[in-house]
C-alpha cells in the first residue's frame, strides 16, 4: 500500500504542460470557492472586530445554509433552462404562487378538522402541482410559440403574480395549522449534548435551561433542498433528458437533426423549473407558516446571479449543478453575513450585483483570452 | 462495375419551383464502393437533386431506387433510416460536447439502474464504441473526452462522418466537405472519403473545387441549369472538359480562360 502510493504520483505527474485553455477552464471553475472562503474569512473577522460574535458557529453556518434553499431551489432548475439556452425570470413569482396555494389549501383543510398528515403533505402538494400550468405556458410559448424566453416568462411572472394576489387576496394567508411552522423549522436531528440524539424533535425530557443543550442539525428544509440537489444533478449529469438540455443549448440545430425532440424537451425543462419554485413555495409557506404572493420576489434574480457565478453560460450549453450550489452558498454567505453585521439589508442587493459582475468579468476574461 | 446492381438508382427525377425548373428529368446511378463528384455551377441543380435523394424535398416527378426498391421519404429522417446520410457543412455537431457524446447525439446509449427504474447514459461503452468506429476509419482526436469546439475543422468533418457510417450509413452524400479547411486537413478528409468507398459505402460529392474532384472521384455527374448535362471517368477526362461542360463551352470560349490542367488526377 505504501509503496504504491509512493509510486503512483511519479507515474502521472508531471502532467504534461497543461494548455491555457485549461487552465483558464480551472480558474474558472475555482473561483467562486475561492472567493466563498475569502467571503466567510472576511465575515468572520468583521463580526470578531465589529460586534464580537463568532460568524462560525453552528448556528450562522445553518443560517447560511437556510438562506441557500431557497436561492438554490430557484437556481437548480434555473440552471437547467439556461444550459438549454432560456431564461426563466418567472420562477420568484411561481415560488410566491405556490406558497399563497399551499397555505390557502392548509387553512381550509385545517378549518376542517382534518388530520395534520393529510393537510400538511395535501397543501404541500397543492402548491407544487398548481405550478406545473405555469411553467407548462413557459414552455410551450418558448418551444411551439418561439417567442423569446427572456419576455415569455417576463410575462408570466407578472401573470402568476396577479394570480396568486388574487387567490390571497393581496394579504399573507395565515390561519395556518400550529404543527406547520414545527416541520418548517424543524431539523432532522437533535443533539442533546451528553444524552444522545432524537429525531425530528427536541427530545421531551429536555426542559426548560436544557433546552439550550439541544443542538438542532440539519434542518428539515435543508434536508429537503440536497435530495432535491442530488436528484437534479443526476438529471442533468447522467440522463439523456441532461444530455439533451447541453445538446440543445450547444447548437439548436444540430440537436433538431440529431432527431432530439427539442419541443418535448424545452417544455419539460421549463415545467422542472416551476416544479422546483413549487417546492421552494411550500417550503416558504411552512417556515413563515404563511403564504405570500411576493414571497419569492427578485428570487429569480438571486437564482440566475448564483447560476452565472456557478460558470454557466447565459448562451446555452454550459453550466453544472455543482456550480450553483457554490453560486447559491457566495450569495448566502453574503446576505447572511451583512446580516449578522447588522448592516441594512438593502446592502444584500448591492453587494450580489457586485458579484454577479465579476463572475459575468471572469467569464468574459476567459472567453476571449480562449 | 457494370454488372453490379446500383446501390442508388434515380430516375428522371424533377423539381419545380413555381416556374423555376430546379431540377429536369436527371437520372442517375451510384454504384457501391465508388465516389462520385457532383459538380455544376451555382444554381445548376446539384443542391436540389440531393436534397430529394436525403428526403429533404418531395420530387415533383421520377422515381428513387435504392437497394432495388421504390423509395419515397417524406422526411429526412426517413432516408436516413434507411442509411442515407447527408454531411452538410455546418456538420451538425454540438461543440460544447465531446467526441463520444456527438456520435451518439439523439441516440444515446443507456444503462439500466435500480433494478430499472433509472436509466443513465453509458458514458463508458458510448466511448468504447466511438474509439471503435474511430479507429475503423483511421480517424485520430487528441482524446475522446474533448470538446468539440478544440478540435480542428478536419477533425469535426471526420467525427461527423463518424457519426454517420456508426449508425449504418450506407450512402454518404458531403456537401463541399473541404471548403472550410486548410491544406493538409483537406488531404486528410480526402483519404477519408476513399477509406469509407473502400469499405464499400459510396460517397456523393458536392464541390466546386477540381482538385478535390479529380482527387478523390471515380466518376463525375455535371450538372447545368437543371440538366445532367454529362458523365465521365476521372480517369478519362480533364479538369478543363469539366470546367467547359459546367458552363456551357460556348461560355467558356468567350471568357478565353480554360484553368490549366490540376494535379491531383489519384487517390
Amino acid at each position: 500500500m505504501a509503496v504504491e502510493q509512493q509510486t503512483t504520483p511519479q507515474a502521472i505527474s508531471p502532467p504534461a504542460r497543461r494548455s491555457r485553455a485549461e487552465t483558464l477552464a480551472m480558474v474558472r471553475k475555482v473561483w467562486p470557492w475561492v472567493f466563498l472562503v475569502f467571503m466567510i474569512t472576511l465575515f468572520t473577522i468583521a463580526a470578531r472586530v465589529m460586534n464580537d460574535t463568532n460568524f462560525l458557529s453552528q448556528r450562522a453556518l445553518q443560517g447560511i445554509l437556510l438562506y441557500t434553499t431557497q436561492i438554490l431551489l430557484l437556481g437548480l432548475g434555473e440552471t437547467m433552462i439556461i444550459i438549454a439556452a432560456g431564461i426563466d425570470l418567472s420562477v420568484g413569482y411561481i415560488l410566491g404562487l405556490s406558497a399563497v396555494v399551499a397555505a390557502e389549501i392548509m387553512k381550509y383543510m385545517y378549518a376542517q378538522g382534518y388530520s395534520p398528515w393529510l393537510v400538511v403533505p395535501v397543501g404541500m402538494l397543492g402548491g407544487i402541482l398548481v405550478c406545473i400550468i405555469p411553467g407548462y405556458i413557459n414552455g410551450w410559448l418558448v418551444a411551439k410559440i418561439k417567442v423569446p424566453p427572456f419576455i415569455s416568462t417576463l410575462g408570466m411572472g407578472y401573470a402568476v403574480f396577479g394570480a396568486a394576489l388574487l387567490i390571497s387576496g393581496g394579504y399573507p394567508v395565515a390561519q395556518q395549522p400550529p404543527y406547520l411552522g414545527q416541520i418548517g423549522n424543524g431539523s432532522i436531528f437533535y443533539l442533546w449534548l451528553s444524552n444522545g440524539i432524537s429525531f425530528f424533535k427536541a427530545p421531551a425530557e429536555a426542559q426548560g435551561p436544557e433546552l439550550q443543550n439541544v443542538i438542532p442539525l440539519l434542518p428539515n428544509v435543508v434536508f429537503i433542498t440536497i435530495l432535491v440537489t442530488i436528484v437534479c444533478w443526476y438529471i442533468l449529469s447522467k440522463t439523456q433528458f441532461g444530455q439533451h438540455l447541453y445538446a440543445i443549448g450547444g447548437n439548436f440545430q444540430a440537436a433538431v437533426r440529431a432527431g432530439i425532440r427539442v419541443q418535448r424537451t424545452i417544455i419539460l425543462v421549463y415545467v422542472m423549473g416551476a416544479v422546483l419554485a413549487g417546492i421552494a413555495g411550500a417550503l416558504w409557506a411552512a417556515r413563515f407558516t404563511s403564504g405570500a404572493a411576493d414571497a419569492g420576489e427578485a428570487g429569480q434574480l438571486m437564482a440566475i446571479a448564483a447560476v452565472v457565478i456557478g460558470g454557466a453560460s447565459l448562451f446555452g450549453g454550459e453550466g453544472n449543478i455543482i456550480g450553483t450550489v457554490v453560486g447559491a452558498l457566495l450569495i448566502a454567505t453574503i446576505q447572511f453575513g451583512l446580516v449578522v453585521l447588522g448592516m441594512q439589508p438593502f446592502w444584500q442587493f448591492l453587494a450580489v450585483g457586485v458579484v454577479v459582475i465579476i463572475a459575468v468579468i471572469v467569464d468574459q476574461f476567459g472567453r476571449t483570452l480562449e | 462495375m457494370g454488372d453490379m446492381q446500383p446501390l442508388l438508382h434515380v430516375v428522371d427525377l424533377t423539381k419545380r419551383f413555381g416556374g423555376l425548373v430546379a431540377v429536369d428529368n436527371v437520372s442517375l446511378d451510384i454504384f457501391p464502393g465508388e465516389v462520385v463528384g457532383l459538380v455544376g455551377d451555382n444554381g445548376a441543380g446539384k443542391s436540389t437533386l440531393i436534397k430529394m435523394v436525403s428526403g429533404v424535398y418531395v420530387p415533383d416527378g421520377g422515381q428513387i431506387f435504392f437497394d432495388g426498391k421504390d423509395v419515397t421519404f417524406a422526411s429526412p429522417r426517413a432516408a436516413r433510416d434507411l442509411g442515407i446520410e447527408t454531411i452538410y457543412q455546418d456538420l451538425a455537431l454540438a461543440e460544447n460536447l465531446d467526441v463520444g457524446s456527438n456520435i451518439f447525439l439523439g441516440r444515446e446509449i443507456k444503462r439500466q439502474r435500480l433494478g430499472g427504474m433509472l436509466h443513465s447514459l453509458d458514458r463508458h461503452k458510448m466511448r468504447a464504441e466511438s474509439a471503435q468506429v474511430l479507429d475503423r476509419l483511421e480517424i485520430h482526436v487528441p482524446s475522446l473526452t474533448q470538446q468539440i469546439r478544440n478540435l480542428s475543422g478536419g477533425q469535426r468533418q471526420a467525427v461527423a462522418i463518424a457519426r454517420s457510417i456508426y449508425w449504418n450509413a450506407r450512402l454518404m452524400i458531403m456537401d463541399e466537405p473541404t471548403a472550410a479547411l486548410g491544406v493538409s486537413e483537406q488531404r486528410k478528409v480526402l483519404t477519408l472519403v476513399r477509406t469509407l468507398a473502400g469499405q464499400g459505402v459510396p460517397v456523393i460529392i458536392i464541390s466546386h473545387n477540381m482538385q478535390d474532384v479529380f482527387a478523390v472521384a471515380d466518376r463525375i455527374v455535371i450538372m447545368r441549369r437543371g440538366k445532367k448535362v454529362a458523365e465521365r471517368l476521372a480517369s478519362e477526362t480533364t479538369p478543363d472538359e469539366i470546367v467547359s461542360l459546367m458552363v456551357g463551352a460556348e461560355a467558356v470560349h468567350e471568357m478565353g480562360v480554360i484553368p490549366k490542367a490540376i494535379p491531383g488526377n489519384g487517390a
